[in-house]
C-alpha cells in the first residue's frame, strides 16, 4: 500500500422513493423505529444501485471505466443467493474484462472488507457497498433501506486509510437470515445484542491509531439511530461527531450500506488533516474499523441524495417491495432466449452501436444491413450517449402490460415507454425504452431523458438487466 | 400470363365463439365463398389453397393449413399455410393471385382464420404482441397499441390531428359495421362515447383499438378462363402490391407513416394503371386509429398532415369522395388477425356486384389495404369490374 495510495473520488446512490415513520406509525400504531426509510422501486436491487454508486464515482473523477482493475462489491442481499454478480457489474460498468472482483455479503460488516480490498489492492480500485436488505412486513419491517456508496482507490488520494482493527467473538442471533427467506431476523435479546454491538465496535474503534482530537466524523453501525450513540458511550467523541455519520433516520436501515452512506457524509463534513473513522459490525460477530485521513477535500452529494425523495405509503412501500407475493404470468408466445438476451449486453448495458463504414449510418442495435444503405457490412462499433429526446411516447396502463412487465407493472403501476432519438458521431439513432421513476402520464414527446440502469424483467429465475431511462 | 380473378368471397361470423375451432370457423367462411358465385361451384376444382393465420394461442402452430383443407374435405390438394402477422391473408391472396397468373393454378383458394378469444389473460398477454419486434420493442415494456400510440403521439406532435379526430374514425367505422351482420361490435357509437373511453395506451383509448375476435374468410382466384365461365360480374384484381419493411417502428425512419404500405399501394397502382383519385372505395387496415390516418397518407387519398382534415370533412364516409372501410373495418367488423386480408376482399366483392350493406354508388373500382405488425409487412389489391358475359 503506498503511502498517497487514497480515495479519489466517491459516488452515492439513494433510491427515490421514501416511507415517513408517520406512515408506519399509522399502519401499525406504534411509534416507527426509523424516522425515515428509502425504499427501492419495484425495478432496483443491490446490483442497479450498485452500478449508479459506480458510475457516478467514475464520473467524478479523472479516470475512465476500464482505468479500473479490481472490483470490491459488498452487499447483505445479492441479487441471488448463489452465483456472482459482480462480473455482470464489471460488464455494467464497462470496465475490463480482466479486472479481478472480490464479493463480501453473508454480513452487515462486509462494507469493511470491500474497503479494505479496494484499498489494499494495485492500481484503481473500486469498492462499492449497495444493500436493500428485507424486512419482516409484521413486525414493523418496513424500517428497512437501501442505498450504496462507492469508492474509488487510486495514487494520489484526497482520503487516505491510515489505520484498520478488527475483532470478533463468537455471538450469533443479533441479524442473521435463514436459508430461503428474504427477510432479516434478529432474536431481540435487548441487553445481550448492545453489550456485543458496543463491546466489538467500541473496542475495534478504540484499537484504531487515531488521535481523538483530530476526528471530525465517525460512522458506525447504525440499525436505527440511537445504536451509534449507545456504542459512542464508551468512545471519546461527542454527540456531534458521531451524528455527521449517522443517517439511517433519513434512509432507514440500509444493511451493509448505511455505514458506508454515513462514512461518506462524515468524509464530506471533514478537512485536510483531520481524520474521519467508520465503525463497521456484523452478527456473528465481527466489528471492523477503519480511520482515513482527508488531505484534500473530497465531496459526495450525500445531501443531494438524501433530500430527492417522493413519499409513498405504506402500502406502495409493500407493493414495490413485492411483499405481498410475486406474481408470474404462464405460457408463451415470444420468449427471448438467455442466450439471445446475452447477446445484446453490449446493447442493453451500454448503448453500443455500429457505425456503416460504407455511409456512417448509425445502426442500433448494430446487426444486419446497414439501416440506411442497406449494405451488409461490418459496423464500427460506436458508443451512444445515454441522454436523448423522446420523439415518440404512450403510457401502458395498469393490466395492459406485456408478460414479462406484469410483476413489475403490479409492484410500481403504470409505466410510459418511448422511442428515444439519441445523438450519434455523424447522425442519430433510436431505440424504444421503457421510462422510470417519473410520472408516466408527464412524460411527452421533446423531453429530454437520460439511462439508468435496473432490472427489466425476470423469467425463469433469472433477473435481465439494462438501461431504462428518467426525466433528465 | 392470365389475368387473375376474385370470382367468390366470404367470411365467418366475426366475435366470440367458444363452440368454434379455427377448422369449423373455416368451413363457414368457404361456404360462404362458394356460395357467392354465380354458377354452382364445385370445390374438387380448387387446385391449391393458401391460407393466413398468425396461429395465436398456439394451437395447430405447425401444418394448420392442411389440418383445415383436410376437415374441409379439400382432400389432397397442395396447401400452404401463410404467415406474416395481421397482413397473413393479405400475402395469402397474392399467393393465390402468383398462382393463378402464373398458369400453375386455374382455381386458388385464398383464405385465413385465427382464433383469439379462448385464452385465459395469462396466455393471452403472451399472445398479442407477438407481431412487435420482440427482443427490443417488446423488451423495452411496450404493447401492440403502445407502438401505433407511440405513432399517434408522433403524428400529432408533427401534424394538426387531435383525439377527436381518432375518434372519429371509430364514430364513421361503427356507423358502417352496425349495417355489417358479421361485425363483432356492429353497434354505433358517438363521438361523445368514443372520446370519454378509458385509455388503452395514451392517447389511443379502447374506441381507438380494434378488438381481439375468432373469424375466417375466404376468397375464390380463379383465370380469366375459369372466371368467364363461372361468373356473369367477374371482378378482375388489377393490382397486386406488397412490400416489407423493418419490423420495429423505431427500426424506421418515419414514426408517422408505414413505408411498406406506400410502396405496396405505388405497386398496385402501377399495375392497375390508376391514381388514388380512380378508387371508389376502400378497405384499409384500421387496426388502431391513427393506423386508419396513415393509410389515407400511404395510400395517397390525401397528402401527409392531411388525414385529419378528410375525416372531419366526411371524405371518407360512405356518401364521400372515397368512402373507407364500409364493412366497419377492423375497428366495427373485428381483427381475426390472420382472416382480415381476405375479409377486406370479401367487402371489395360486395361492393363491386353491388351487394355491400354499406353499398357505395356506382363503385367499380376498390382497394384493399392490410399491414402486418406495426408495418412489418403490407399488400394493397385493387379490384375492378371486368366486362360481364362470355368471352
Amino acid at each position: 500500500m503506498s503511502s498517497d495510495r487514497g480515495i479519489i473520488a466517491t459516488g452515492v446512490t439513494v433510491p427515490r422513493l421514501r416511507l415517513d415513520g408517520a406512515e408506519i406509525e399509522a399502519a401499525w400504531g406504534t411509534s416507527a423505529p426509523v424516522e425515515q426509510a428509502a425504499v427501492p422501486t419495484a425495478d432496483e436491487d443491490s446490483f442497479t444501485m450498485a452500478v449508479a454508486a459506480a458510475r457516478d464515482a467514475i464520473e467524478s473523477s479523472r479516470l475512465v471505466s476500464n482505468d479500473v482493475e479490481h472490483l470490491a462489491v459488498a452487499t447483505t442481499t445479492p441479487p441471488l443467493e448463489e452465483e456472482e454478480f459482480a462480473p455482470r457489474m464489471v460488464s455494467a460498468l464497462g470496465l475490463d474484462t480482466d479486472s479481478t472482483v472480490n464479493t463480501a455479503t453473508q454480513s452487515t460488516v462486509a462494507g469493511a472488507d470491500a474497503l479494505l480490498s479496494a484499498a489494499r489492492a494495485d492500481g484503481p480500485s473500486l469498492a462499492v457497498v449497495s444493500d436493500a436488505p428485507a424486512g419482516d412486513p409484521a413486525e414493523v419491517g418496513q424500517r428497512v433501506g437501501a442505498g450504496a456508496a462507492a469508492f474509488l482507490f487510486a495514487a494520489d488520494g484526497s482520503v487516505i486509510l491510515t489505520d484498520t482493527a478488527t475483532r470478533s467473538r463468537d455471538a450469533p442471533g443479533i441479524r442473521f437470515r435463514e436459508s430461503s427467506t428474504e427477510t432479516v431476523e434478529g432474536l431481540e435479546i435487548t441487553s445481550y445484542e448492545r453489550d456485543i454491538i458496543r463491546d466489538l465496535v467500541a473496542t475495534s474503534v478504540d484499537a484504531l491509531d487515531v488521535t481523538s482530537d483530530d476526528v471530525t466524523g465517525v460512522s458506525l453501525h447504525q440499525p436505527t439511530g440511537d445504536i451509534p450513540h449507545r456504542i459512542a458511550g464508551s468512545l471519546p467523541y461527542d454527540a456531534e461527531t458521531i451524528s455527521r455519520g449517522t443517517l439511517v433516520d433519513e434512509i432507514g436501515d440500509a444493511g451493509a450500506a448505511t455505514p458506508a452512506l454515513g462514512l461518506l457524509a462524515a468524509i464530506n463534513a471533514s478537512e485536510p488533516t483531520s481524520q474521519t473513522v467508520a465503525g463497521f459490525f456484523g452478527s456473528g460477530a465481527t466489528a471492523t474499523a477503519l480511520t482515513f485521513e482527508t488531505r484534500d477535500p473530497l465531496i459526495t452529494d450525500v445531501d443531494e441524495a438524501l433530500t430527492d425523495g417522493v413519499e409513498i405509503s405504506y402500502a406502495k412501500a409493500l407493493r414495490e417491495r413485492g411483499t405481498i407475493g410475486e406474481t408470474e404470468v404462464a405460457g408463451g408466445g415470444a420468449h427471448v432466449s438467455l442466450p439471445s438476451w446475452q447477446r445484446s449486453i453490449p446493447q442493453r448495458y451500454r448503448l453500443e452501436a455500429g457505425q456503416c463504414p460504407a455511409c456512417g449510418a448509425v445502426a442500433f442495435p448494430p446487426e444486419g444491413a446497414c439501416p440506411d444503405c442497406h449494405e451488409r457490412v461490418q459496423f464500427d462499433t460506436v458508443s451512444l450517449p445515454r441522454t436523448g429526446e423522446i420523439v415518440a411516447v404512450t403510457v401502458i396502463g395498469q393490466g395492459g402490460a406485456p408478460p414479462e412487465f406484469v410483476e413489475f407493472q403490479r409492484r410500481d403501476g403504470p409505466f410510459a415507454v418511448a422511442i428515444v432519438e439519441v445523438t450519434a458521431s455523424d447522425g442519430t439513432a433510436r431505440f424504444p425504452v421503457q421510462m422510470t421513476d417519473c410520472d408516466p402520464e408527464a412524460v411527452s414527446v421533446g423531453d429530454r431523458v437520460a439511462g439508468e440502469f435496473r432490472k427489466i424483467y425476470s423469467v425463469e429465475g433469472v433477473t435481465r438487466y439494462g438501461l431504462k431511462f428518467t426525466p433528465e | 400470363m392470365t389475368d387473375a380473378y376474385l370470382i367468390g368471397a366470404g367470411q365467418s361470423d366475426f366475435g366470440s365463439f367458444p363452440s368454434e375451432s379455427y377448422r369449423s370457423l373455416f368451413d363457414n367462411a368457404f361456404d360462404e365463398a362458394v356460395e357467392s358465385v354465380d354458377s354452382e361451384f364445385d370445390s374438387d376444382r380448387i387446385d391449391e389453397a393458401f391460407l393466413g393465420t398468425l396461429g395465436v394461442g398456439g394451437r395447430q402452430l405447425g401444418l394448420s393449413g392442411p389440418a383445415v383443407t383436410e376437415h374441409l374435405g379439400l382432400h389432397g390438394i397442395p396447401t400452404t399455410r401463410v404467415e406474416n402477422a395481421c397482413a397473413a391473408s393479405g400475402y395469402a391472396l397474392r399467393q393465390a393471385v402468383m398462382a393463378v397468373r402464373s398458369g400453375m393454378a386455374d382455381v386458388a383458394l385464398a383464405g385465413g382464420y385465427e382464433v383469439m378469444t379462448d385464452m385465459s389473460g395469462d396466455h393471452t398477454k403472451w399472445w398479442l404482441g407477438v407481431s412487435g419486434e420482440t427482443e427490443w420493442e417488446r423488451l423495452s415494456g411496450t404493447t401492440f397499441a403502445g407502438v401505433y400510440a407511440q405513432m399517434a403521439s408522433a403524428y400529432m406532435r408533427e401534424y394538426d390531428a387531435t383525439r377527436e379526430d381518432l375518434s372519429r374514425v371509430a364514430v364513421k367505422n361503427h356507423a358502417n359495421g352496425a349495417q355489417n351482420p358479421h361485425a363483432q361490435l356492429g353497434f354505433e357509437c358517438t363521438l361523445e362515447d368514443a372520446m370519454n373511453a378509458p385509455d388503452v395506451a395514451a392517447p389511443l383509448n379502447l374506441y381507438h383499438c380494434c378488438p381481439t375476435t375468432d373469424g375466417a374468410s375466404a376468397a375464390l382466384i380463379a383465370s380469366e378462363e375459369v372466371a368467364y365461365e363461372l361468373s356473369d360480374t367477374p371482378i378482375r384484381v388489377a393490382g397486386a402490391g406488397a412490400a416489407s419493411g423493418r419490423v420495429g417502428l423505431f427500426q424506421r425512419d418515419s414514426l408517422t407513416s408505414i413505408p411498406a404500405s406506400e410502396s405496396a399501394a405505388d405497386r398496385a397502382y402501377e399495375e392497375a394503371d390508376i391514381q388514388p383519385g380512380d378508387l371508389d372505395f376502400a378497405e384499409v387496415h384500421d387496426c388502431f386509429a391513427i393506423a386508419e390516418l396513415a393509410a389515407y397518407e400511404d395510400l395517397g387519398f390525401c397528402d401527409r398532415g392531411e388525414a385529419a382534415q378528410l375525416l372531419r370533412d366526411g371524405t371518407t364516409d360512405p356518401d364521400g369522395e372515397i368512402p373507407v372501410n364500409t364493412s366497419g373495418g377492423l375497428k366495427s367488423k373485428g381483427h381475426p388477425i390472420g382472416a382480415t386480408g381476405t375479409g377486406q376482399a370479401v367487402e371489395a366483392f360486395a361492393q363491386l356486384r353491388g351487394e355491400a350493406h354499406v353499398q357505395v354508388d356506382g363503385a367499380s373500382v376498390g382497394l384493399t389495404h392490410n399491414v402486418g405488425g406495426s408495418g412489418g409487412g403490407a399488400t394493397v389489391h385493387v379490384f375492378e369490374q371486368a366486362d360481364g358475359g362470355a368471352r
